[in-house]
Protein backbone atom coordinates (compact mmCIF):
# COMPACT_ATOMS: atom_id res chain seq x y z
CA UNK A 1 0.00 0.00 0.00
CA UNK A 2 2.38 2.89 1.06
CA UNK A 3 4.60 1.13 -1.57
CA UNK A 4 2.42 1.83 -4.64
CA UNK A 5 1.63 5.48 -2.64
CA UNK A 6 4.83 5.75 -2.60
CA UNK A 7 4.90 4.89 -6.62
CA UNK A 8 2.25 7.23 -7.13
CA UNK A 9 3.71 10.55 -5.19
CA UNK A 10 7.04 9.92 -7.16
CA UNK A 11 5.52 9.80 -10.68
CA UNK A 12 3.27 12.86 -9.55
CA UNK A 13 6.40 14.42 -8.88
CA UNK A 14 7.88 13.39 -11.61
CA UNK A 15 5.08 14.71 -14.15
CA UNK A 16 5.70 17.80 -12.22
CA UNK A 17 9.13 18.12 -12.74
CA UNK A 18 9.49 17.27 -16.26
CA UNK A 19 6.60 18.43 -17.85
CA UNK A 20 8.11 19.24 -21.74
CA UNK A 21 10.09 16.65 -21.34
CA UNK A 22 7.28 13.44 -20.43
CA UNK A 23 6.14 13.62 -24.25
CA UNK A 24 9.94 12.95 -25.44
CA UNK A 25 10.21 10.42 -23.38
CA UNK A 26 10.14 6.51 -24.82
CA UNK A 27 9.36 4.78 -21.28
CA UNK A 28 5.31 5.06 -20.96
CA UNK A 29 4.64 6.41 -17.07
CA UNK A 30 4.22 3.33 -14.79
CA UNK A 31 0.66 3.54 -13.63
CA UNK A 32 -0.15 2.79 -9.53
CA UNK A 33 0.90 -1.23 -9.21
CA UNK A 34 -2.04 -3.16 -7.90
CA UNK A 35 -2.62 -6.74 -7.87
CA UNK A 36 -5.81 -8.30 -9.09
CA UNK A 37 -5.76 -11.87 -7.63
CA UNK A 38 -8.08 -14.68 -10.00
CA UNK A 39 -9.89 -17.20 -8.09
CA UNK A 40 -8.53 -20.36 -10.50
CA UNK A 41 -6.01 -20.40 -12.93
CA UNK A 42 -5.62 -18.57 -16.05
CA UNK A 43 -8.17 -19.43 -18.42
CA UNK A 44 -10.59 -18.01 -20.98
CA UNK A 45 -12.74 -16.89 -17.93
CA UNK A 46 -10.22 -14.69 -17.42
CA UNK A 47 -9.32 -13.48 -20.70
CA UNK A 48 -10.63 -10.21 -20.95
CA UNK A 49 -8.50 -9.19 -18.10
CA UNK A 50 -5.35 -10.35 -19.29
CA UNK A 51 -6.53 -8.92 -22.97
CA UNK A 52 -6.40 -5.05 -20.80
CA UNK A 53 -2.91 -6.24 -19.78
CA UNK A 54 -1.79 -6.81 -23.19
CA UNK A 55 -3.27 -3.70 -24.63
CA UNK A 56 -1.99 -1.49 -22.64
CA UNK A 57 -5.65 -0.61 -21.48
CA UNK A 58 -4.79 -0.47 -17.77
CA UNK A 59 -1.61 1.09 -18.36
CA UNK A 60 -4.02 4.33 -20.24
CA UNK A 61 -6.25 4.40 -16.92
CA UNK A 62 -3.13 4.85 -14.81
CA UNK A 63 -2.83 1.17 -13.18
CA UNK A 64 0.06 -0.75 -13.27
CA UNK A 65 -2.12 -4.52 -13.02
CA UNK A 66 0.03 -7.21 -11.42
CA UNK A 67 -2.78 -10.58 -12.22
CA UNK A 68 -1.94 -13.73 -9.82
CA UNK A 69 -3.64 -16.47 -10.83
CA UNK A 70 -5.12 -18.74 -8.15
CA UNK A 71 -6.35 -22.11 -7.16
CA UNK A 72 -8.98 -24.38 -6.06
CA UNK A 73 -10.33 -22.55 -2.26
CA UNK A 74 -7.75 -19.15 -3.49
CA UNK A 75 -8.86 -16.80 -0.39
CA UNK A 76 -9.34 -14.12 -2.88
CA UNK A 77 -12.04 -12.12 -0.83
CA UNK A 78 -10.16 -12.47 2.30
CA UNK A 79 -7.30 -11.30 0.60
CA UNK A 80 -9.22 -8.44 -0.92
CA UNK A 81 -10.53 -7.37 2.72
CA UNK A 82 -7.43 -8.07 4.39
CA UNK A 83 -6.07 -4.95 1.87
CA UNK A 84 -3.63 -7.47 0.43
CA UNK A 85 -4.22 -7.03 -2.62
CA UNK A 86 -6.22 -4.04 -4.40
CA UNK A 87 -8.24 -6.05 -6.93
CA UNK A 88 -10.02 -9.91 -7.02
CA UNK A 89 -12.05 -12.16 -8.65
CA UNK A 90 -15.31 -13.65 -7.12
CA UNK A 91 -18.74 -14.98 -7.56
CA UNK A 92 -21.97 -12.77 -6.51
CA UNK A 93 -23.15 -15.36 -3.78
CA UNK A 94 -19.55 -15.14 -2.39
CA UNK A 95 -19.09 -11.35 -2.60
CA UNK A 96 -22.88 -11.42 -0.14
CA UNK A 97 -21.50 -14.17 2.11
CA UNK A 98 -18.43 -12.64 2.55
CA UNK A 99 -20.63 -9.45 3.42
CA UNK A 100 -22.73 -11.20 5.96
CA UNK A 101 -19.31 -12.68 7.57
CA UNK A 102 -18.15 -9.13 8.06
CA UNK A 103 -15.74 -8.96 4.83
CA UNK A 104 -16.27 -5.41 3.60
CA UNK A 105 -15.89 -6.10 0.36
CA UNK A 106 -17.75 -4.58 -2.90
CA UNK A 107 -18.53 -5.41 -6.50
CA UNK A 108 -17.13 -3.22 -9.41
CA UNK A 109 -17.22 -5.28 -12.31
CA UNK A 110 -19.54 -8.48 -13.28
CA UNK A 111 -17.82 -9.75 -16.25
CA UNK A 112 -20.32 -12.93 -16.55
CA UNK A 113 -24.49 -11.79 -16.71
CA UNK A 114 -25.00 -15.26 -16.74
CA UNK A 115 -23.33 -17.98 -14.56
CA UNK A 116 -21.13 -20.29 -16.08
CA UNK A 117 -21.92 -22.37 -13.57
CA UNK A 118 -23.25 -26.03 -14.66
CA UNK A 119 -23.69 -29.80 -13.63
CA UNK A 120 -22.32 -32.20 -16.43
CA UNK A 121 -23.90 -35.64 -16.97
CA UNK A 122 -23.20 -38.44 -19.21
CA UNK A 123 -25.08 -37.74 -21.85
CA UNK A 124 -25.40 -41.64 -22.49
CA UNK A 125 -27.52 -41.62 -19.94
CA UNK A 126 -30.46 -39.37 -21.58
CA UNK A 127 -31.44 -37.00 -19.23
CA UNK A 128 -33.81 -34.68 -19.69
CA UNK A 129 -33.50 -32.51 -17.27
CA UNK A 130 -31.03 -31.24 -14.58
CA UNK A 131 -33.53 -32.96 -11.60
CA UNK A 132 -33.31 -36.39 -12.80
CA UNK A 133 -29.11 -35.91 -13.00
CA UNK A 134 -29.24 -35.35 -9.70
CA UNK A 135 -31.70 -38.40 -8.37
CA UNK A 136 -29.06 -41.25 -9.14
CA UNK A 137 -25.47 -41.78 -9.33
CA UNK A 138 -22.45 -39.54 -7.94
CA UNK A 139 -22.26 -35.86 -7.63
CA UNK A 140 -19.22 -34.78 -7.63
CA UNK A 141 -19.41 -30.99 -6.39
CA UNK A 142 -17.29 -28.42 -3.93
CA UNK A 143 -18.86 -29.09 -0.41
CA UNK A 144 -20.76 -25.56 0.60
CA UNK A 145 -21.30 -23.61 -2.66
CA UNK A 146 -24.43 -21.67 -2.24
CA UNK A 147 -25.85 -23.15 -6.13
CA UNK A 148 -25.41 -26.90 -4.46
CA UNK A 149 -27.55 -25.99 -1.06
CA UNK A 150 -30.01 -24.36 -4.26
CA UNK A 151 -30.60 -27.43 -5.94
CA UNK A 152 -30.99 -29.44 -3.12
CA UNK A 153 -33.47 -27.23 -2.05
CA UNK A 154 -35.32 -26.88 -5.34
CA UNK A 155 -35.60 -30.42 -5.63
CA UNK A 156 -36.02 -31.83 -2.13
CA UNK A 157 -32.73 -33.02 -1.41
CA UNK A 158 -29.96 -35.52 -3.75
CA UNK A 159 -30.99 -38.32 -4.36
CA UNK A 160 -27.18 -38.84 -5.78
CA UNK A 161 -24.26 -39.45 -3.56
CA UNK A 162 -22.34 -36.49 -3.12
CA UNK A 163 -18.40 -36.54 -3.18
CA UNK A 164 -15.99 -33.38 -3.55
CA UNK A 165 -15.34 -31.90 -6.57
CA UNK A 166 -11.26 -32.51 -7.65
CA UNK A 167 -11.06 -29.66 -10.22
CA UNK A 168 -10.61 -31.96 -13.31
CA UNK A 169 -12.68 -34.26 -15.43
CA UNK A 170 -10.62 -37.65 -14.48
CA UNK A 171 -13.34 -39.33 -12.70
CA UNK A 172 -15.80 -38.13 -14.67
CA UNK A 173 -14.14 -40.25 -17.91
CA UNK A 174 -13.66 -43.20 -15.87
CA UNK A 175 -17.17 -43.29 -13.63
CA UNK A 176 -20.65 -43.18 -16.23
CA UNK A 177 -22.36 -42.73 -13.32
CA UNK A 178 -20.96 -39.49 -12.70
CA UNK A 179 -21.92 -36.15 -13.16
CA UNK A 180 -20.39 -33.20 -11.50
CA UNK A 181 -19.91 -29.11 -11.09
CA UNK A 182 -18.43 -27.32 -14.23
CA UNK A 183 -17.88 -23.95 -16.01
CA UNK A 184 -19.52 -24.56 -19.14
CA UNK A 185 -17.02 -22.64 -20.84
CA UNK A 186 -14.49 -25.04 -19.39
CA UNK A 187 -14.95 -28.93 -18.26
CA UNK A 188 -17.27 -29.90 -20.84
CA UNK A 189 -14.62 -28.53 -23.39
CA UNK A 190 -11.48 -31.04 -21.81
CA UNK A 191 -14.07 -33.80 -21.53
CA UNK A 192 -14.95 -33.64 -25.31
CA UNK A 193 -11.77 -33.25 -26.39
CA UNK A 194 -11.08 -36.37 -23.84
CA UNK A 195 -13.68 -38.56 -26.13
CA UNK A 196 -16.44 -37.88 -23.27
CA UNK A 197 -19.76 -37.22 -23.96
CA UNK A 198 -20.64 -34.59 -21.66
CA UNK A 199 -24.10 -32.85 -21.42
CA UNK A 200 -24.37 -29.51 -19.63
CA UNK A 201 -27.34 -28.21 -17.84
CA UNK A 202 -27.06 -24.83 -16.78
CA UNK A 203 -27.70 -23.38 -12.83
CA UNK A 204 -28.92 -20.43 -14.17
CA UNK A 205 -31.91 -22.20 -16.44
CA UNK A 206 -32.98 -23.49 -12.57
CA UNK A 207 -33.38 -19.89 -11.51
CA UNK A 208 -30.17 -19.13 -9.70
CA UNK A 209 -28.28 -16.73 -11.35
CA UNK A 210 -25.42 -14.96 -9.58
CA UNK A 211 -23.03 -13.26 -11.77
CA UNK A 212 -19.61 -14.84 -11.87
CA UNK A 213 -16.26 -13.30 -12.35
CA UNK A 214 -17.17 -10.70 -10.44
CA UNK A 215 -14.41 -8.09 -9.87
CA UNK A 216 -14.25 -7.10 -6.02
CA UNK A 217 -12.34 -4.26 -4.19
CA UNK A 218 -12.34 -3.42 -0.70
CA UNK A 219 -15.03 -0.98 0.15
CA UNK A 220 -12.87 1.65 1.20
CA UNK A 221 -10.80 1.49 -2.31
CA UNK A 222 -14.20 3.42 -3.66
CA UNK A 223 -13.44 6.29 -1.60
CA UNK A 224 -9.86 6.31 -1.34
CA UNK A 225 -9.10 5.82 -5.18
CA UNK A 226 -11.97 6.47 -6.99
CA UNK A 227 -9.59 6.83 -10.05
CA UNK A 228 -8.56 2.82 -9.98
CA UNK A 229 -11.88 1.70 -9.61
CA UNK A 230 -13.14 3.75 -12.77
CA UNK A 231 -9.84 3.07 -14.91
CA UNK A 232 -9.87 -0.50 -13.91
CA UNK A 233 -13.57 -0.51 -14.99
CA UNK A 234 -12.76 1.31 -18.05
CA UNK A 235 -9.97 -1.25 -18.94
CA UNK A 236 -11.75 -4.14 -18.27
CA UNK A 237 -14.45 -3.09 -20.77
CA UNK A 238 -12.31 -2.73 -23.16
CA UNK A 239 -9.82 -5.38 -22.38
CA UNK A 240 -12.94 -7.67 -22.82
CA UNK A 241 -14.33 -6.19 -25.99
CA UNK A 242 -11.40 -6.68 -27.72
CA UNK A 243 -11.27 -10.62 -26.43
CA UNK A 244 -14.58 -11.43 -27.24
CA UNK A 245 -13.99 -10.22 -30.55
CA UNK A 246 -10.23 -11.30 -30.88
CA UNK A 247 -9.37 -14.00 -28.18
CA UNK A 248 -6.40 -15.61 -30.13
CA UNK A 249 -3.38 -12.99 -29.14
CA UNK A 250 -4.72 -13.13 -25.19
CA UNK A 251 -5.45 -17.05 -25.57
CA UNK A 252 -1.45 -17.71 -26.67
CA UNK A 253 -0.43 -15.54 -23.72
CA UNK A 254 -2.84 -17.52 -21.39
CA UNK A 255 -2.10 -20.72 -22.36
CA UNK A 256 1.87 -19.70 -22.04
CA UNK A 257 0.83 -19.39 -18.40
CA UNK A 258 -1.08 -22.59 -18.37
CA UNK A 259 -0.10 -25.54 -20.66
CA UNK A 260 -2.19 -27.83 -19.35
CA UNK A 261 -5.13 -25.95 -21.25
CA UNK A 262 -4.81 -26.59 -25.32
CA UNK A 263 -5.15 -23.91 -27.25
CA UNK A 264 -7.84 -25.42 -29.26
CA UNK A 265 -9.94 -25.51 -25.71
CA UNK A 266 -8.62 -21.91 -25.70
CA UNK A 267 -10.43 -21.06 -28.73
CA UNK A 268 -13.37 -22.59 -28.10
CA UNK A 269 -14.29 -21.57 -24.99
CA UNK A 270 -13.41 -17.64 -25.57
CA UNK A 271 -15.83 -18.46 -28.58
CA UNK A 272 -18.91 -20.09 -25.63
CA UNK A 273 -18.51 -16.92 -23.70
CA UNK A 274 -20.00 -14.04 -25.47
CA UNK A 275 -23.71 -14.96 -24.79
CA UNK A 276 -22.59 -15.56 -21.04
CA UNK A 277 -21.40 -11.93 -20.80
CA UNK A 278 -24.04 -9.61 -22.52
CA UNK A 279 -27.14 -9.27 -21.79
CA UNK A 280 -29.96 -6.58 -21.95
CA UNK A 281 -27.71 -4.42 -19.10
CA UNK A 282 -24.80 -4.83 -20.74
CA UNK A 283 -26.15 -3.53 -24.31
CA UNK A 284 -27.47 -0.43 -22.30
CA UNK A 285 -24.97 0.11 -19.86
CA UNK A 286 -21.94 -1.38 -21.17
CA UNK A 287 -19.65 -4.66 -20.43
CA UNK A 288 -19.83 -5.35 -16.44
CA UNK A 289 -23.09 -4.04 -15.90
CA UNK A 290 -24.95 -4.99 -12.69
CA UNK A 291 -28.62 -4.24 -11.67
CA UNK A 292 -29.76 -3.54 -7.96
CA UNK A 293 -31.78 -5.80 -8.30
CA UNK A 294 -30.25 -8.36 -9.66
CA UNK A 295 -28.05 -8.25 -5.94
CA UNK A 296 -31.09 -7.73 -4.28
CA UNK A 297 -32.65 -11.05 -5.45
CA UNK A 298 -29.63 -12.93 -4.91
CA UNK A 299 -28.98 -11.64 -1.34
CA UNK A 300 -33.18 -12.97 -1.09
CA UNK A 301 -32.06 -16.31 -2.46
CA UNK A 302 -28.95 -16.85 -0.23
CA UNK A 303 -30.81 -15.91 3.01
CA UNK A 304 -33.91 -18.42 1.76
CA UNK A 305 -31.32 -20.74 1.61
CA UNK A 306 -30.36 -19.96 4.86
CA UNK A 307 -26.81 -19.65 4.08
CA UNK A 308 -26.88 -16.25 5.58
CA UNK A 309 -28.67 -15.12 8.47
CA UNK A 310 -30.29 -12.12 6.53
CA UNK A 311 -29.48 -10.74 3.39
CA UNK A 312 -27.00 -7.46 3.43
CA UNK A 313 -28.43 -3.98 2.48
CA UNK A 314 -28.01 -3.79 -1.05
CA UNK A 315 -27.24 -0.17 -1.09
CA UNK A 316 -24.13 -0.84 1.68
CA UNK A 317 -22.34 -2.81 -1.46
CA UNK A 318 -24.32 -1.98 -4.23
CA UNK A 319 -22.76 0.87 -6.69
CA UNK A 320 -23.68 1.68 -10.14
CA UNK A 321 -20.91 1.48 -12.59
CA UNK A 322 -18.82 4.59 -13.20
CA UNK B 1 -2.79 -35.10 44.46
CA UNK B 2 -0.78 -36.20 41.65
CA UNK B 3 -3.23 -36.24 39.12
CA UNK B 4 -4.18 -32.43 40.29
CA UNK B 5 -0.56 -31.71 39.83
CA UNK B 6 0.07 -33.96 36.71
CA UNK B 7 -3.23 -31.95 35.18
CA UNK B 8 -2.45 -28.58 36.66
CA UNK B 9 -0.03 -27.42 34.07
CA UNK B 10 -1.73 -27.76 30.66
CA UNK B 11 -5.02 -26.89 31.73
CA UNK B 12 -3.38 -23.25 33.33
CA UNK B 13 -1.43 -22.80 30.26
CA UNK B 14 -4.47 -23.35 28.02
CA UNK B 15 -6.49 -21.18 30.00
CA UNK B 16 -3.67 -18.68 29.52
CA UNK B 17 -3.61 -19.08 25.72
CA UNK B 18 -7.32 -18.97 24.99
CA UNK B 19 -7.71 -15.47 27.53
CA UNK B 20 -4.72 -13.91 25.26
CA UNK B 21 -6.12 -15.19 22.07
CA UNK B 22 -9.48 -13.71 23.05
CA UNK B 23 -8.40 -10.33 24.01
CA UNK B 24 -5.95 -9.90 21.21
CA UNK B 25 -8.69 -10.83 19.11
CA UNK B 26 -11.12 -8.38 20.45
CA UNK B 27 -8.32 -5.38 21.16
CA UNK B 28 -6.55 -5.65 17.64
CA UNK B 29 -10.28 -6.22 16.27
CA UNK B 30 -9.39 -8.89 13.73
CA UNK B 31 -12.17 -9.59 11.94
CA UNK B 32 -13.72 -12.54 12.50
CA UNK B 33 -13.54 -14.79 9.30
CA UNK B 34 -9.37 -13.84 9.34
CA UNK B 35 -9.61 -15.31 12.90
CA UNK B 36 -12.13 -15.97 15.15
CA UNK B 37 -12.01 -15.36 19.01
CA UNK B 38 -12.36 -18.57 21.05
CA UNK B 39 -16.13 -17.29 22.24
CA UNK B 40 -16.64 -17.61 18.40
CA UNK B 41 -15.25 -20.77 18.18
CA UNK B 42 -17.28 -22.28 21.16
CA UNK B 43 -20.55 -20.63 20.21
CA UNK B 44 -20.39 -22.67 16.58
CA UNK B 45 -19.13 -25.74 18.41
CA UNK B 46 -22.03 -25.52 20.59
CA UNK B 47 -24.42 -24.38 17.50
CA UNK B 48 -23.38 -27.47 15.59
CA UNK B 49 -22.43 -30.00 18.22
CA UNK B 50 -24.54 -32.42 16.48
CA UNK B 51 -22.97 -32.38 13.08
CA UNK B 52 -19.46 -32.28 14.47
CA UNK B 53 -20.13 -35.45 16.54
CA UNK B 54 -21.26 -37.11 13.35
CA UNK B 55 -18.69 -35.75 11.67
CA UNK B 56 -16.04 -36.62 14.19
CA UNK B 57 -17.34 -40.12 14.02
CA UNK B 58 -17.25 -40.59 10.56
CA UNK B 59 -13.44 -39.26 10.23
CA UNK B 60 -12.94 -41.25 13.74
CA UNK B 61 -13.89 -44.64 11.83
CA UNK B 62 -11.72 -44.12 8.74
CA UNK B 63 -8.68 -43.14 10.91
CA UNK B 64 -9.25 -45.94 13.52
CA UNK B 65 -9.03 -48.65 10.53
CA UNK B 66 -6.60 -46.42 8.98
CA UNK B 67 -4.44 -46.78 11.76
CA UNK B 68 -5.25 -50.50 12.26
CA UNK B 69 -3.84 -51.41 9.30
CA UNK B 70 -0.42 -49.53 10.12
CA UNK B 71 0.24 -51.21 13.22
CA UNK B 72 -0.45 -54.69 11.46
CA UNK B 73 1.14 -53.94 7.61
CA UNK B 74 3.71 -52.04 9.98
CA UNK B 75 4.82 -54.26 11.72
CA UNK B 76 4.78 -57.08 9.64
CA UNK B 77 6.84 -55.09 6.87
CA UNK B 78 9.22 -54.52 10.31
CA UNK B 79 9.25 -58.27 10.86
CA UNK B 80 10.03 -59.37 7.37
CA UNK B 81 12.60 -56.79 6.78
CA UNK B 82 14.63 -57.67 10.14
CA UNK B 83 14.53 -61.26 8.75
CA UNK B 84 17.11 -60.50 5.81
CA UNK B 85 19.31 -58.01 5.29
CA UNK B 86 18.80 -58.16 1.76
CA UNK B 87 14.65 -57.57 1.63
CA UNK B 88 15.57 -54.57 3.95
CA UNK B 89 17.88 -52.88 1.73
CA UNK B 90 15.47 -54.16 -1.51
CA UNK B 91 12.49 -52.34 0.10
CA UNK B 92 13.58 -49.69 2.81
CA UNK B 93 13.98 -46.97 0.46
CA UNK B 94 10.27 -47.55 -0.75
CA UNK B 95 8.81 -47.06 2.71
CA UNK B 96 10.61 -43.91 2.98
CA UNK B 97 8.66 -42.94 -0.40
CA UNK B 98 5.85 -43.74 1.41
CA UNK B 99 6.74 -41.06 4.23
CA UNK B 100 7.26 -38.67 1.47
CA UNK B 101 4.32 -39.57 -0.58
CA UNK B 102 2.34 -35.99 -1.11
CA UNK B 103 -1.13 -37.61 -0.45
CA UNK B 104 -3.13 -34.56 -1.42
CA UNK B 105 -1.35 -35.29 -5.09
CA UNK B 106 -2.18 -39.10 -5.07
CA UNK B 107 -5.30 -38.69 -3.32
CA UNK B 108 -7.29 -38.32 -6.77
CA UNK B 109 -6.12 -41.25 -7.64
CA UNK B 110 -7.02 -43.18 -4.85
CA UNK B 111 -10.31 -42.52 -5.60
CA UNK B 112 -10.09 -43.29 -9.49
CA UNK B 113 -8.95 -46.83 -7.88
CA UNK B 114 -11.12 -47.29 -4.65
CA UNK B 115 -13.93 -45.16 -5.13
CA UNK B 116 -14.97 -42.62 -3.18
CA UNK B 117 -15.81 -43.30 0.66
CA UNK B 118 -14.67 -44.89 3.53
CA UNK B 119 -12.00 -47.38 1.82
CA UNK B 120 -10.44 -44.70 -0.51
CA UNK B 121 -9.86 -41.91 2.93
CA UNK B 122 -8.87 -45.15 5.22
CA UNK B 123 -5.90 -46.20 2.22
CA UNK B 124 -5.00 -42.27 2.49
CA UNK B 125 -4.61 -42.35 6.22
CA UNK B 126 -2.63 -45.93 6.30
CA UNK B 127 -0.04 -44.43 3.40
CA UNK B 128 0.79 -41.57 5.73
CA UNK B 129 0.49 -43.41 8.79
CA UNK B 130 2.07 -46.31 7.98
CA UNK B 131 6.04 -45.24 8.03
CA UNK B 132 6.40 -44.46 11.31
CA UNK B 133 5.18 -47.94 12.42
CA UNK B 134 7.84 -49.64 9.91
CA UNK B 135 10.99 -47.59 10.78
CA UNK B 136 10.51 -47.62 14.32
CA UNK B 137 9.50 -51.68 14.80
CA UNK B 138 12.15 -52.21 12.36
CA UNK B 139 14.98 -50.42 14.68
CA UNK B 140 13.30 -52.37 17.66
CA UNK B 141 13.96 -55.33 16.52
CA UNK B 142 17.23 -54.73 14.92
CA UNK B 143 18.46 -53.02 18.85
CA UNK B 144 17.85 -56.57 20.22
CA UNK B 145 21.02 -56.92 22.37
CA UNK B 146 23.49 -59.40 20.68
CA UNK B 147 24.11 -61.22 23.63
CA UNK B 148 20.71 -62.52 24.18
CA UNK B 149 20.29 -63.55 20.27
CA UNK B 150 23.57 -65.68 20.80
CA UNK B 151 21.78 -67.38 23.98
CA UNK B 152 18.43 -68.13 21.92
CA UNK B 153 20.76 -69.31 19.51
CA UNK B 154 22.97 -71.61 21.79
CA UNK B 155 19.61 -72.98 22.84
CA UNK B 156 18.32 -74.05 19.60
CA UNK B 157 15.23 -71.23 19.76
CA UNK B 158 13.35 -71.76 16.10
CA UNK B 159 13.14 -68.88 14.08
CA UNK B 160 9.27 -68.10 15.58
CA UNK B 161 10.54 -68.62 19.03
CA UNK B 162 12.92 -65.85 18.53
CA UNK B 163 10.26 -63.57 16.58
CA UNK B 164 7.79 -64.29 19.59
CA UNK B 165 9.63 -64.60 23.05
CA UNK B 166 12.80 -62.43 22.04
CA UNK B 167 12.29 -59.83 19.24
CA UNK B 168 8.63 -58.70 19.56
CA UNK B 169 8.70 -58.07 23.04
CA UNK B 170 12.43 -56.33 23.28
CA UNK B 171 10.58 -54.16 20.12
CA UNK B 172 7.75 -53.35 21.84
CA UNK B 173 8.64 -50.03 23.48
CA UNK B 174 10.09 -48.78 19.85
CA UNK B 175 6.33 -50.28 18.09
CA UNK B 176 4.79 -48.35 20.60
CA UNK B 177 6.71 -45.22 19.84
CA UNK B 178 5.88 -45.41 16.11
CA UNK B 179 2.28 -46.40 17.01
CA UNK B 180 1.97 -42.69 18.73
CA UNK B 181 3.46 -40.64 16.15
CA UNK B 182 1.25 -42.74 13.49
CA UNK B 183 -2.16 -42.13 15.57
CA UNK B 184 -2.12 -38.63 15.07
CA UNK B 185 -1.16 -38.79 11.35
CA UNK B 186 -3.94 -41.51 10.47
CA UNK B 187 -5.86 -38.65 11.45
CA UNK B 188 -4.54 -36.32 9.61
CA UNK B 189 -4.65 -38.87 6.38
CA UNK B 190 -8.11 -39.52 6.93
CA UNK B 191 -9.55 -35.30 6.97
CA UNK B 192 -6.60 -35.05 3.63
CA UNK B 193 -8.67 -38.37 2.02
CA UNK B 194 -11.81 -37.22 2.84
CA UNK B 195 -10.76 -33.78 0.82
CA UNK B 196 -10.85 -35.37 -2.47
CA UNK B 197 -12.37 -38.58 -1.22
CA UNK B 198 -15.28 -38.32 0.98
CA UNK B 199 -18.81 -38.46 0.80
CA UNK B 200 -19.86 -34.91 1.36
CA UNK B 201 -23.80 -35.27 1.58
CA UNK B 202 -25.17 -38.08 4.29
CA UNK B 203 -22.00 -39.26 6.08
CA UNK B 204 -19.67 -36.33 5.76
CA UNK B 205 -16.80 -36.18 7.88
CA UNK B 206 -14.67 -33.55 9.28
CA UNK B 207 -13.05 -33.31 6.14
CA UNK B 208 -16.08 -31.94 4.00
CA UNK B 209 -16.51 -29.85 7.37
CA UNK B 210 -13.77 -27.82 6.84
CA UNK B 211 -13.79 -27.59 3.32
CA UNK B 212 -17.58 -26.39 3.61
CA UNK B 213 -17.44 -24.05 6.47
CA UNK B 214 -14.07 -22.60 4.23
CA UNK B 215 -16.42 -22.04 1.44
CA UNK B 216 -19.20 -20.57 3.63
CA UNK B 217 -16.40 -17.95 5.42
CA UNK B 218 -17.53 -19.66 8.43
CA UNK B 219 -14.39 -19.75 10.30
CA UNK B 220 -15.40 -20.07 13.44
CA UNK B 221 -16.70 -23.66 12.36
CA UNK B 222 -13.60 -24.16 10.33
CA UNK B 223 -11.85 -23.88 13.91
CA UNK B 224 -14.75 -26.26 16.01
CA UNK B 225 -13.79 -28.74 13.01
CA UNK B 226 -9.98 -28.63 13.93
CA UNK B 227 -10.41 -28.86 17.25
CA UNK B 228 -12.56 -31.93 16.94
CA UNK B 229 -9.94 -33.33 14.50
CA UNK B 230 -6.95 -32.54 17.64
CA UNK B 231 -9.70 -34.64 19.66
CA UNK B 232 -9.41 -37.51 17.58
CA UNK B 233 -5.86 -37.21 17.37
CA UNK B 234 -5.62 -37.49 20.96
CA UNK B 235 -8.17 -39.79 21.89
CA UNK B 236 -6.15 -42.55 19.92
CA UNK B 237 -2.69 -41.22 20.96
CA UNK B 238 -4.54 -41.61 24.93
CA UNK B 239 -5.66 -45.26 23.41
CA UNK B 240 -2.28 -45.99 21.97
CA UNK B 241 -0.38 -44.44 25.22
CA UNK B 242 -2.82 -46.68 27.51
CA UNK B 243 -2.22 -50.03 25.57
CA UNK B 244 1.56 -49.43 25.93
CA UNK B 245 1.21 -48.74 29.82
CA UNK B 246 -0.55 -52.00 29.81
CA UNK B 247 1.94 -53.70 27.63
CA UNK B 248 5.10 -52.39 29.11
CA UNK B 249 4.30 -50.97 32.72
CA UNK B 250 5.33 -54.75 34.25
CA UNK B 251 8.36 -54.49 32.94
CA UNK B 252 10.00 -51.79 30.85
CA UNK B 253 11.29 -48.86 32.09
CA UNK B 254 9.82 -46.33 29.67
CA UNK B 255 6.68 -47.26 31.11
CA UNK B 256 7.44 -47.35 34.81
CA UNK B 257 5.62 -44.23 36.95
CA UNK B 258 8.89 -42.32 38.76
Amino acid sequence: MTLSKLALVSLCALAAALPSCSKKSAEPPRGAAVVLALDWVPEPEFGGFYAARELGAFGRQGLDVEIRGGGAGAPVVQLVAAGQVQFGIAGADEVITARARGADVVPIYATFQTSPQGIMAHAARGYKTLGEVLKSGTLAIEPGVAYSAFLKKKYGGFGATLVPYDGGVARFMTDPALAQQCFVTAEPLAAKKKGGDPQVFLVADEGYNPYAAVVIVKKSTLTDHPDWVKGFVTAAREGWTSYLATPAPTNAVMQKLNPSMDAETFASAAAAEKVLTESADTTAHGLGAMTRARWETLGNQLADLSLVLKAPPVDDYFVALP
Amino acid sequence: MRGFRTLAPPLVALALILATWEVLARALQIPAFLLPPPSAVARATLAELGDLALAASVTGRAALYGFLMSACVGTLVAIAMSSSRILERAFYPYTVFLQTVPIVAIAPLLVLWFGAGLRSVMVSSFIVSVFPVITNALSGIRSVEPALRDLFRLYGASRLSTLTKLELPAALPAIVTGLRVAAGLSVIGAIVGEFVAGFSESGAGLGIVILSSYRQMRTDLLFSAVLFAALLGLVLFGAVNLAGHLLLSRWHPSARNP
